[in-house]
């Protein structure tokens, strides 16, 4: 993936690679996982306006934050491990940062960490390309072996679609599910999902939607869902997202 | 009965994930007051759904206002869309407020903003999701004491039922007494009914259980509302008013919305009132007199909020702001303050002059999207009808001025069914957007490329309580479709587009208007039979409110276009924003001659009465231009 034409928004394009890109960690916890990834992009925005950091403003029309986001979370779904970076017009201690952004925001968007990383790193969106899901289904009318046999006929079948809205999504199974493992627990089963982004997301739900659909039982009385990890996945091995970002790893720089 | 005190957000929570933007019941914002310890609670309700009611500046003001009293809090409550109220319904969960997740029949007082006629069918909504009777006369003892206020108290009367007191004029210092009355007199364990009376005695409110409508010789057929026999109650009540407006706080939206709301941006009022004396427009007599805050304040009031805030946009509210007698100067302090911050300023709308281009110019940066002006009338005489006292050469150096200064596509607002309008007036409309086009195409050139545009958009005039047109009928609906269709076919050039807002709901706005009290039957029949959000255009019922006024033997055009005599007693008579009525009469007769009236704030005073009735002045901080 070096070296390859940008093909996203063009206010996310890391023009002016040479600003500092700040990278923070932050939470969307309890009834915030119900914010859509529209409204929380201003949110986050208005944060760090009210945190009065050293935001650096774009040359578009709008004249936007320069900031990405990383994949969208599904409304509903709460996460430890949300991300955005940041260009600022100057270096600032990244703790100073840190501190300055906790005082501007919300418990529930809580940012928990923060560094600079190389300004050449592709954009967020794309290259953190993993994430790891840890879902409960309360009242499920299935039990952790089924899950995982009804998990194993999707992923057969290959291809998995399903309407949203109108319109007809296609997700290739396979190379987008990269990992899942369930548990009986009290009220229901826990699953820790691994996806990985390869066109159209696997949406946790879609997925046990499908897995109730081959398995012919209702679905469960409700679904929690958290994405807990992501990472940048190179060669076959994992780059979390504060790095190291090694040259051995193979990590382009530039 | 008073509902228990109780946080139920547990119970709403499971129904989330299936509505429609579940941002809308999540509250939590930054900026809002999460502690209401009370032991006095108020609950503030914007009958609309969340992005709607939360830009809402009256609500914002009364929030802090109360918020700040000791012993005092205040809540938000705003209307859950139909899917949000089907599933509570559904699932026995009663309408809650926001901050604490309290089911609002456990408030001291709820208090009603009525942003507009429209709002009326949702008013009852919310009582009824609430589990409130909907009428003062069917409450219980210990029930909320239910409150309203806002531009739309004005002729109040068809909600008048509902409401157990009404706040007239400005409600920062009313609300406060208001809430103290009601906790004093709770605390002395009075009946409701003597609640009542004491907050009769409270300046400014108006308890309508306290007045009768009697209907009699020199009433219309909606009769007048008097004092019920032994109470001791003002024939009129008159407004509140708050004077030294510079003195209360500057910014009032402290709460930053999760979700994208309608209007979404800080917004600070730079002036209240406007002196203008349109003869159509009712905040222009209701707001009297005109108040503006200093320059300096606008603007370090402005950089703070937009620091405290992390808003990208900032808007200048008014009735019209470019009035303000430092405008220029705001405007230019306020783009070098935030210069480089990527902040858009904006202002609501435009004055009909060079000035209002010039402003325009001033807020937009380097964008030029569609201008907007009000010439309201089609011809000069009509303009003097209305008191709309901008010339043919405003209108047209101010389209030459935006033409030049960048400017390709001109938005023109008029009103159809004025007084005393005729078919030529009508066609003037037409004559004036050809105008305006034309002048764009002398500046820009010919040719489709120059992209030069010109859409107008024709509302039917609704007369208004505490108008001088508060006496005239509307235009019935056929003629509007006739004059409709006369404007259609004066339009050739492809370059013009015509919209119309919809007669049916301006229908329904004057039924309502003129009907005074009378006019509850109908709301409650048209909520019954299921109108609710009128103001959406998707959700407006015509055949549901046509169908309510039939069942009351009543037609929606017979009542919205009966005139009303000079001399009559008028439903609304009882409550006065301190326009005197004799200046409404006179302006009237002025109207109708074709005759206008200056600005008291750019001439001397014309004698509307406010200042007197009020005891207070036009607060003006430099010349107005
Ligand atoms: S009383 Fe006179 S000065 Fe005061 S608002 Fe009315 S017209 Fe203006």
């Amino acid at each position: 993936m070096t070296g390859q034409p940008y093909e996203g928004r063009p206010q996310d394009m890391p023009v002016k690679a040479e600003l500092p890109r700040l990278r923070v960690e932050y939470v969307k916890d309890s009834r915030l996982a119900f914010l859509g990834h529209l409204d929380l992009i201003a949110t986050v925005e208005r944060c760090i306006r009210r945190a009065r950091l050293p935001f650096s403003i774009g040359n578009g029309f709008a004249r936007r934050l320069r900031i990405q986001f990383t994949q969208a979370l599904p409304v509903g779904a709460s996460s430890s491990c949300e991300y955005f970076d940041l260009r600022l017009t100057e270096p600032i201690e990244a703790e100073e940062a840190l501190e300055r952004l906790r005082r501007a925001t919300p418990p529930a968007l809580a940012p928990s960490r923060a560094a600079y990383v190389p300004g050449r790193l592709p954009a967020l969106e794309a290259w953190l390309d993993r994430s790891t899901w840890e879902l409960e289904a309360l009242a499920a009318p299935y039990d952790a072996r089924d899950a995982e046999r009804g998990v194993r006929e999707v992923l057969e079948r290959g291809e998995l679609t399903y309407l949203r809205g109108e319109k007809e999504k296609r997700v290739d199974v396979a190379a987008t599910l990269a990992g899942f493992e369930a548990r009986d627990v009290e009220g229901g089963v826990a699953m820790t999902l691994d996806t990985r982004l390869s066109g159209c997301a696997l949406r946790p739900q879609v997925l046990l939607d499908a897995v109730a659909d081959v398995l012919g039982t209702g679905r469960p009385r409700a679904l929690r869902v958290r994405r807990t990890a992501q990472a940048h996945e190179e060669n076959g091995r994992l780059v979390e997202p504060f790095g190291p970002f090694d040259q051995t790893g193979g990590t382009p720089l530039s | 009965m008073r509902a228990k005190r109780e946080n139920l957000f547990h119970l709403l929570e499971p129904l989330l994930p299936q509505v429609e933007h579940p941002a809308r019941y999540l509250d939590h914002e930054w900026g809002s007051v999460q502690d209401q310890e009370g032991p006095f609670h108020l609950c503030m309700v914007y009958a609309d759904v969340y992005e709607v009611g939360q830009p809402n500046l009256g609500v914002a003001i009364l929030y802090n206002q109360v918020n700040e009293q000791e012993g005092m809090s205040c809540e938000r409550c705003y209307l859950p869309w139909k899917d949000m109220a089907e599933l509570m319904r559904g699932s026995g969960v009663p309408l809650l407020s926001l901050e604490g997740a309290a089911p609002l029949a456990s408030f001291d007082a709820i208090g009603f903003t009525l942003a507009h006629e429209l709002i009326a069918t949702n008013v009852l909504e919310a009582l009824d999701l609430a589990g409130i009777a909907l009428t003062s006369a069917e409450r219980d003892e210990d029930d909320p004491i239910i409150l309203a206020g806002g531009p739309s108290a004005w002729n109040c009367e068809p909600l008048a039922d509902v409401f157990d007191a009404v706040l007239l004029g400005d409600g920062e210092e009313s609300i406060v007494e208001v809430c103290a009355c009601i906790r004093d007199a709770r605390a002395e364990g009075v009946p409701r009914a003597e609640v009542l009376r004491r907050l009769a005695r409270v300046p400014g409110t108006y308890v309508p259980s306290l007045y009768e409508v009697r209907v009699d010789e020199g009433a219309t057929r909606w009769g007048r509302a008097v004092p019920r026999a032994g109470e001791d109650v003002p024939q009129v009540v008159l407004k509140r008013c708050v004077n030294d407006f510079a003195a209360t706080p500057p910014v009032a939206q402290r709460i930053v919305p999760y979700m994208g709301i309608v209007q979404d941006r800080l917004s600070l009022e730079v002036l209240r009132g406007c002196a203008r004396g349109c003869r159509f427009c009712q905040a222009g007599m209701t707001y009297r007199p005109v108040r503006e805050r200093p320059a300096e304040q606008v603007v370090s009031a402005s950089v703070e909020g937009l620091l405290a805030s992390g808003h990208n946009e900032i808007s200048l509210t008014s009735l019209s702001t470019t009035d303000h007698s430092q405008c220029a100067r705001i405007l230019n302090d306020m783009n070098e303050a935030l210069d480089g911050k990527g902040i858009r300023v904006s202002i609501p709308s435009q004055r009909l002059d060079s000035f209002g281009v010039e402003m325009a110019a001033a807020v937009a940066g380097g964008k030029r999207g569609g201008l907007t002006f009000a010439p309201e009338a089609g011809s000069q005489r009509l303009r003097d009808v209305i008191n709309k006292n901008v010339s043919e050469e405003d209108l047209e150096r101010a389209a030459r001025n935006a033409f030049e200064g960048g400017w390709r596509r001109m938005k023109l607002y008029f009103m159809m069914g004025l007084p005393t309008e005729t078919d030529e007036d009508v066609v003037g409309i037409a004559r004036m957007a050809e105008r305006v086009l034309e002048i764009g195409r002398e500046v820009v050139g010919r040719g489709p490329k120059s992209g030069v545009s010109v859409s107008i958009s024709v509302a039917v005039l609704v007369p208004k309580a505490y108008t001088a047109f508060q006496w005239a009928g509307q235009l019935h609906p056929d003629e509007v479709r006739r004059r409709q269709q006369l404007l259609l076919s004066e339009i050739r050039d492809r370059a013009i587009r015509v919209s119309y807002h919809d007669a049916d709901v301006s229908l329904v706005e004057g039924a309502l208007s003129k009907m005074g009290r009378a006019g509850f039957a109908l709301v409650r029949r048209a909520w019954e039979l299921g109108c609710s959000f009128d103001a959406w255009t998707s959700e407006f019922r015509f055949d549901l409110w046509c169908r309510a006024a039939e069942e009351l033997g009543l037609d929606l055009a017979d009542v919205a276009c009966e005139e009303f005599p000079l001399s009559a007693a008028l439903p609304w008579d009882h409550t006065s924003p301190g326009v005197s009525k004799g200046f409404l009469q006179r302006e009237w007769l002025r109207a109708v001659e074709g005759v206008t009236t200056p600005d008291c704030t750019r001439e001397s005073c014309v004698g509307c009465g406010v200042c007197p009735a009020l005891h207070v002045r036009n607060v003006i901080q430099g010349v107005r231009s």
